[in-house]
């Protein structure tokens, strides 16, 4: 597995234009607002890593992003349309420049490893062969490095493999945009790096931006180019890894002191 | 670097007109579910007809409902034919018509005994094994990702096995119906000398269509009740195993519920255009 370093610059990707825009969001699930007036703005290229309490709102968000919630207020553009006012047919489309690897992983427990990572060409990777479909299917695992994992079924897998899977999964249709959700929750530290370093490789690989919920801030330093802190449903503040551990301000100051 | 946390005023939410606040909250619930129901069954009627067609998972769906319900349906189906036949010759031997038993049994489990008990018995199976499923499937967000793939899990989830147990049900029926007559026939065969011949002739010649037809086309609303339930129930499922389990528990109970009261309307309407 290749390891890249945020000191090894050169390995770091050159940011583009704005691919997510999100101004003034608004979410509520009955008199709760999870979001209230969230602003965050993604460019081409660069992860952010989104920190915050569990429960928070973070996970929403996200979801916001791919359209699987809807957002009440605000605007929320990804790659220039407007999530909420897109028809199902363009939504699809949408979903196919992104990847979402989910907190428990969701892969689907009645198929194998093989059947989870073909299920999303079924849709979008219509006119490959065959052979191109394998093709694709044991590149995607060999970046996980699970290849000889591609017969079992997710009930063999450990929490370690299911994550990695996800990930793979998240990236067979070779996706701009990448929405992780707490994807070191509940690992080991080892498998966490691991997962950690996988991330920055295949946004290295694939040149993908993400958005990274996270509240493990080692997976934040190695993974964030840049840094939201969500509290009370806006962001809160926004910088560097070193920016924000350098804050004086108890409520960010609350995420670093462990560090 | 750092937003402006003061202009965080919430959006304003929709307020409901009065009348329907002033409404019990048991009842208010009760009408939002009524409400659900109808669009999920709504949505159904709408993605059955709209291409993309799962059929490759309908087909799949149909061997997992159908071929593997089948050892339980026509051990069942056996077991009753024959504790069906046995319990009723003293009754009958009491007035000397004990030649009538394969014509009483027939008419008994062609009728209503062997759709009836088919399709309860595919309730508890069927309906938990769907509610459990697609309960697990939410909680552990196998539908939200199969979402962001780009497919549809309405269509492939719900309507694959709602078209599934629409057809697979009345086969079994077919099935249990012919093992309960069998079960019956080893019945009869106990205590008199009767030929397997014999006994399907007394029983078909006592019968006809209009007993096979009503109760033929009912067991397709029994499949479509059972899979929707199932559907309804693990698709909406709550946060948490518990809802998984509350998906499963309440499947079962409302499909068979729901299975009376389809033949409940059935009869009706048979008797009403004279069939019975």
């Amino acid at each position: 597995m290749e390891t890249i370093s945020r000191t090894n610059t050169e390995a770091l990707p050159k940011y583009g234009e704005s691919i997510i825009e999100i101004s003034s969001l608004c979410k509520s699930f009955g008199d709760n607002y999870v979001l209230n007036q969230f602003n965050l703005t993604v460019r081409r290229g660069e992860n952010v890593v989104v920190l915050g309490k569990s429960g928070c709102g973070k996970s929403v968000l996200i979801k916001c992003v791919v359209g699987l919630l809807k957002y009440e207020e605000g605007s929320l553009q990804v790659f220039g349309k407007e999530i909420n006012s897109l028809k199902q047919k363009e939504l699809d489309e949408m979903r196919a420049r992104i990847g979402f690897v989910f907190q428990s992983s969701a892969l689907y427990d009645s198929m194998t490893v093989r059947q989870n990572l073909e299920f999303a060409l079924r849709r979008h990777g219509k006119g490959k062969t065959k052979q191109e479909v394998d093709q694709l299917v044991e590149e995607m695992l060999d970046n996980v490095s699970l290849a000889n994992a591609i017969n079992l079924m997710p009930s063999e897998l450990s929490g370690g493999m299911r994550k990695r899977i996800g990930l793979a999964r998240s990236l067979i249709l070779k996706p701009e945009l990448m929405l992780y959700d707490e994807p070191t929750t509940g690992l080991d530290p080892i498998t966490a790096e691991e997962i950690s370093n996988m991330m920055l490789a295949m946004q290295h690989k694939y040149n993908t931006s993400s958005i990274i919920i996270s509240h493990d801030m080692h997976c934040a330093r190695l993974t964030a180019n840049r840094l939201a802190v969500m509290i009370d449903g806006i962001n809160y503040a926004e910088g560097t890894f070193e920016e924000l551990s350098k804050m004086n301000d108890p409520k960010v100051n609350a995420f670093f002191k462990k560090q | 670097m750092e937003n402006n946390p003061a202009e965080t005023t919430p959006a304003k939410k929709q307020s409901e007109p009065i009348w329907v606040s002033v409404l019990p909250e048991e009842f208010r619930d009760f009408l939002n579910e009524v409400g659900e129901i109808v669009r999920f069954v709504m949505r159904f009627f709408r993605e059955v007809f709209m291409p993309p067609y799962e059929l490759k998972e309908i087909f799949h769906q149909s061997y997992e409902i159908g071929y593997r319900s089948l050892p339980l349906v026509a051990l069942t189906a056996f077991i009753i034919g024959l504790v069906l036949t046995l319990q009723s010759r003293p009754t009958l031997a009491r007035f000397g018509a004990e030649s009538w038993l394969p014509a009483m049994v027939g008419i008994s489990i062609i009728r209503e005994i062997g759709p009836v008990i088919v399709a309860l018995v595919c309730a508890g199976k069927i309906g938990s094994s769907i509610g459990a499923e697609l309960g697990s499937m939410k909680v552990t967000e196998q539908i939200d990702a199969m979402e962001v793939s780009g497919t549809n899990p309405f269509k492939y989830i719900v309507v694959s096995r709602i078209i599934s147990t629409t057809f697979m049900i009345p086969i079994l029926v077919i099935m249990g119906d012919a093992v309960a007559l069998i079960g019956s026939f080893i019945a009869v065969k106990l205590t008199s000398a009767i030929s397997i011949t014999l006994f399907f002739n007394q029983v078909f010649e006592s019968t006809d269509f209009s007993d096979f037809i009503p109760a033929f086309v009912k067991t397709f609303f029994f499949g479509f009740a059972i899979g929707l339930v199932g559907c309804y129930k693990g698709y909406n499922s709550k946060k948490g195993t518990e809802g998984v389990g509350e998906s499963a528990n309440s499947s079962v109970v409302i499909a068979s519920l729901l299975v009376f009261i389809i033949d409940l309307i059935a009869v009706q309407i048979t008797q009403f255009f004279g069939y019975l």
